[in-house]
């Protein structure tokens, strides 16, 4: 595993970008995880999504389908992939500090 | 429909045919291919989102409505078996279809034939063809010599 700066920390993460220590993320890691999927900008909209999927996270311990993801925060399946262009499991789950979700591709 | 052909392009690319048509398929660089086409798992999601968006589109142009339909899609893979477990699908209508079409359309959606096809899995037969049954040894070469020496 590798260990990368994030949000001023060290911080390990998995081949694929994903923090492998929900723990060790903040809001300042977050903005940086977002500037590795293209992100530089993290509005109300970007945290209305990650905010929601690391509450479902942290009562669940895992991802929300991405329909659930859409009925609760509103955004259309198109809005969500242009807030995070490699979509809900790559890229926002990425941002939120979840893990790599097992189906993803 | 026509046959059709999956041949290999080079690395794991391949072109997918049906008649004069072709389609690049490819892995994505970070699955080992390079990105120069639809992953197969995308071809599958866009062959039904595809399919509902010409159903819908057809219904719409027979309400009186021919703007342009949108079809987004998104999958869930789960694993073990490594599968599509959810497919997500929105789909945008165009102006002027109105509020109390949204059940004929779902059932417009339903009946697509992508769509009948994964609620109704068909079987897949599958035929395993080795190199002796696709190219028969031909006749060995210098049989013909041999059997003049012999003479």
């Amino acid at each position: 595993m590798e260990k990368v700066q994030l949000g001023g920390k060290d911080i390990e993460i998995d081949e694929d970008g994903f923090i492998q220590d929900p723990d060790a993320w903040d809001e300042s890691v977050a903005r940086d995880l977002a500037k590795t999927e293209g992100v530089d900008d993290m509005t109300d909209e970007h945290w209305k999504v990650v905010n929601y999927l690391r509450e479902y996270y942290l009562e669940y311990n895992m991802a929300p389908m991405i329909r659930k993801v859409c009925k609760t925060t509103g955004f259309k399946l198109k809005e969500i992939y242009d807030l995070f262009p490699s979509g809900p499991a790559k890229g926002a789950c990425k941002v939120a500090g979840l893990p790599k979700p097992t189906g993803c591709v | 429909m026509e046959l059709i052909t999956v041949s290999r392009k080079g690395g794991m690319a391949f072109d997918v045919s049906v008649g004069r048509h072709h389609l690049t398929c490819d892995m994505a660089p970070e699955d080992g291919g390079a990105g120069a086409g639809l992953s197969p798992v995308e071809m599958f999601a866009g062959s039904l989102g595809a399919c509902i968006a010409m159903m819908v589109q057809c219904y719409c142009e027979t309400c009186g409505c021919d703007g342009d339909v949108g079809v987004s899609l998104a999958l869930e893979l789960l694993p073990k078996p490594k599968r599509i477990g959810a497919v997500v699908v929105d789909v945008e209508l165009p102006r002027g279809v109105s509020e109390d079409r949204r059940d004929a359309i779902r059932r417009v959606v339903r009946e697509c034939v992508i769509h009948e096809t994964l609620r109704h899995p068909p079987d897949v037969d599958v035929e395993i063809l080795t190199d002796s049954e696709l190219r028969p040894d031909p006749e060995p070469v210098g049989a013909g010599t041999l059997e003049l020496r012999r003479n």
